[in-house]
């Protein structure tokens, strides 16, 4: 009977202890190959906080698991734009500035932007920029922006993000159009040079579009700036370029959703990364554009030399904003033209 | 034939569970009810569901914008026109087959009674070469193209699969236990790695520099790789190596039952060893064939993980274009509606896999 009673009460335990464990976990909803595992860990080992961490490869992605139900996330890194869309459908938690009082590491400039004044509901995580990245050895024509990659001699030997805003976004640039006057006469008006452009590609891939490249399926990728920086930085063959005619800059934010069940710890996790050496561990393992003051300040000198991570020049780099519905049109006319 | 008759007939018999058997069943009743009744159930109310502009999640308004969206009078237009050449095609084998009989004696021998067989497999060529070629040729919508590639994708990969799981499901099925069994185990080795980890070794082979070429390029067969990986091809080779199993298994268990007496009674009664496999040995092992066909092809049309990893996501097919349109799109309803004819579409198949063989077998 003391044995009958002893099981119980263990299988018991391991019924229950999700619920009671339940208190302490965090759910985090993030791009893939963004967050270090070492950063979850040493959240935990500081708070106790357990958490799980599930990824998605678009914004478009978050979004819909995100308002579909039946997940319930405690954070999501949604990049500018969907934070303004978002925002716009009241989805997220307003935030408590007196819990992070690590904010005040936040490069200033990435502050206050106008999609989300006064940070009420965003807390920047990291920067970037889309840019091309291609293999030096192979690729011996001067490369200055994306004119001189999407070009025949260099078909089936490119890679780039499979996301659909982005690409139309590329070639609105190339056409001198402005990457937010996204209506259905432009994406009419750029829809062949768009086609071109798409017979070339060979592959996809938003996840980790390095991976082509390293393995020498493509010599040439439109990629994230932190793949980039990685490429760069584990071999010299590569050579990293910033469109000249002009690239997406993306502000990735920590966002609380409105229904989400822990947010106390979601304000703990925001105010662990901010911390400068957390900062720079992140940044060690991903390289993008940290929008930490202090974390930048304990990289070295070459670190903060890759121009990958830290582009020098600027002027040319736009934040998306929300376009609403046309986004829909985006998306038909990206995958109306793949596989052709 | 007369030898199963008394078979099917205790099967019958059996069939019937009694309160034993439904307890017995319990466990698989609710883990249908839940992960396969349920959200069939939820996709077909989505499916009629309007989306909401904002977030592109389903509300409930009941619409058939879906479906209309589907059924667009182009895409009508080609069904309607592939079913007349089908048939057309069909109506003109027949006729001819019916002219070889009285002109040759082969012919007769070999197309007498098979009327109808003749005209359903030129029908089916018939219609679906139409179809092919109208999804291609007119600007109908990248949709159809989608559809018709991923069943010529998904129908060529069951065809190898049938090529090659029949005489493999044959030799292990007629060989000595002790060698069966290994065969056996080695079909089956590969289910106890994740399908995922499998998946990404064949991008370490197949891609420009991985071994397949490397191996190619050793042999001196090759100067530049040949690019295997992000196209078509490589995506059926992912589909082959994943179904093959399922083929084989069903195969070797219709070989395995297979009466040796009824073979060697073909062999003494004269017939080559051509006439004994199609006349006796096919046959018999046919509900095995069907139930691999149907284990291959209907998973193979929806499947999305191969083509996503070996395809480069550049080689659209059925499921990645559901996954778009439920997940990217933000368009759940439409989603929801694309998979729910799929689903029609699969029972048909199924109903006509199935009843056949019971034909076959009465």
């Amino acid at each position: 009977m003391k044995r009958v009673c002893k099981f119980i009460v263990a299988m018991s335990a391991v019924l229950f202890s999700p619920m009671i464990a339940g208190a302490q976990e965090l759910s985090l909803f993030a791009w893939s190959e963004y967050v270090p595992q070492s950063v979850l860990d040493g959240f935990t080992k500081e708070t106790g906080i357990k958490v799980t961490y599930e990824t998605y490869a678009s914004n478009e992605e978050m979004v819909t698991k995100l308002v579909a139900g039946g997940a319930n996330y405690d954070l999501v890194i949604p990049s500018e734009y969907t934070v303004e869309a978002l925002k716009k459908q009241s989805l997220l938690a307003e935030l408590d500035h007196a819990k992070i009082p690590n904010l005040k590491n936040v490069q200033p400039s990435y502050m206050n932007l106008a999609y989300d004044q006064g940070n009420k509901v965003s807390v920047p995580w990291m920067a970037g920029t889309v840019g091309i990245v291609y293999n030096g050895e192979k690729i011996k024509d001067p490369i200055t922006g994306f004119k001189d990659i999407f070009q025949d001699k260099y078909k089936k030997r490119l890679v780039v993000l499979d996301d659909a805003r982005e690409f139309a976004s590329w070639v609105m640039v190339a056409q001198g159009i402005d990457v937010n006057a996204v209506t259905k006469d432009n994406l009419a008006k750029i829809r062949p040079q768009q086609k071109q452009w798409m017979d070339l590609v060979r592959s996809y891939d938003s996840d980790s579009p390095k991976t082509a490249l390293q393995s020498g399926d493509v010599d040439i990728g439109v990629v994230w700036n932190g793949e980039g920086s990685l490429l760069i930085q584990d071999d010299p063959k590569f050579k990293w370029v910033l469109p000249q005619e002009g690239a997406h800059k993306f502000i990735d934010s920590l966002c609380v959703p409105k229904n989400a069940k822990n947010k106390e710890a979601a304000h703990k996790f925001i105010n662990y990364v901010l911390k400068p050496e957390v900062g720079k561990e992140i940044w060690e393992a991903f390289p993008y554009t940290t929008v930490n003051v202090e974390s930048k300040k304990l990289l070295s000198d070459e670190q903060r030399g890759n121009l990958a991570s830290f582009p020098a020049n600027e002027d040319k780099l736009k934040l998306f904003t929300d376009i609403g519905e046309v986004m829909a049109e985006v998306e038909k006319q990206f995958s109306d033209l793949k596989g052709q | 034939m007369a030898a199963i008759a008394p078979m099917t007939h205790s099967l019958d018999t059996r069939r019937r569970p009694g309160v034993a058997g439904w307890l017995l069943m319990t466990p698989l009743v609710l883990w249908m009810a839940a992960l396969v009744i349920a959200p069939a159930a939820i996709m077909l109310v989505y499916s009629f569901s309007e989306r909401n502009p904002d977030t592109g999640a389903a509300t409930f308004a009941f619409t058939l914008d879906n479906y209309r969206e589907l059924f667009q009078s182009a895409y009508l237009r080609v069904f309607a026109l592939s079913l007349l050449c089908g048939a057309v095609v069909a109506t003109a084998m027949v006729a001819a087959a019916a002219a070889a009989c009285k002109a040759w004696l082969w012919a007769a021998d070999l197309f007498k009674g098979q009327r109808q067989r003749i005209g359903m497999i030129s029908f089916i060529l018939g219609f679906w070469i139409a179809i092919n070629f109208l999804a291609r040729s007119g600007n109908e919508g990248q949709l159809l193209k989608i559809i018709v590639d991923s069943i010529n994708y998904a129908g060529l990969s069951t065809i190898i699969c049938v090529l090659v799981g029949y005489p493999a499901a044959y030799f292990i099925g007629r060989s000595r236990e002790s060698v069966r069994n290994l065969l056996l185990m080695a079909v089956m080795i590969p289910f106890w790695t994740s399908f995922l980890v499998r998946t990404y070794a064949w991008i370490t082979i197949l891609s420009d520099n991985g071994l397949l070429n490397s191996l190619l390029k050793w042999m001196d067969l090759i100067n530049e790789p040949i690019m295997l990986k992000d196209t078509p091809t490589a995506v059926m080779i992912g589909l082959v190596y994943t179904y093959l199993p399922f083929m084989i298994l069903p195969i070797y268990g219709s070989v395995e039952r297979l009466d040796n007496a009824m073979v060697e009674a073909a062999f003494d009664l004269g017939a080559g060893p051509l006439r004994a496999f199609w006349g006796v040995i096919l046959p018999l092992t046919r509900p095995g064939v069907v139930a691999g066909i149907l284990l291959v092809f209907i998973p193979a049309i929806g499947m999305f993980a191969v083509n996503d990893m070996l395809g480069g996501r550049n080689v659209p097919m059925i499921g990645s274009e559901i996954e778009r349109h439920a997940i990217r799109a933000r368009n759940l309803p439409f989603g929801a509606a694309l998979g729910t004819v799929l689903l029609v579409v699969f029972v048909i198949i199924y109903y006509l896999g199935t009843r056949r063989r019971e034909v076959s077998l009465g």
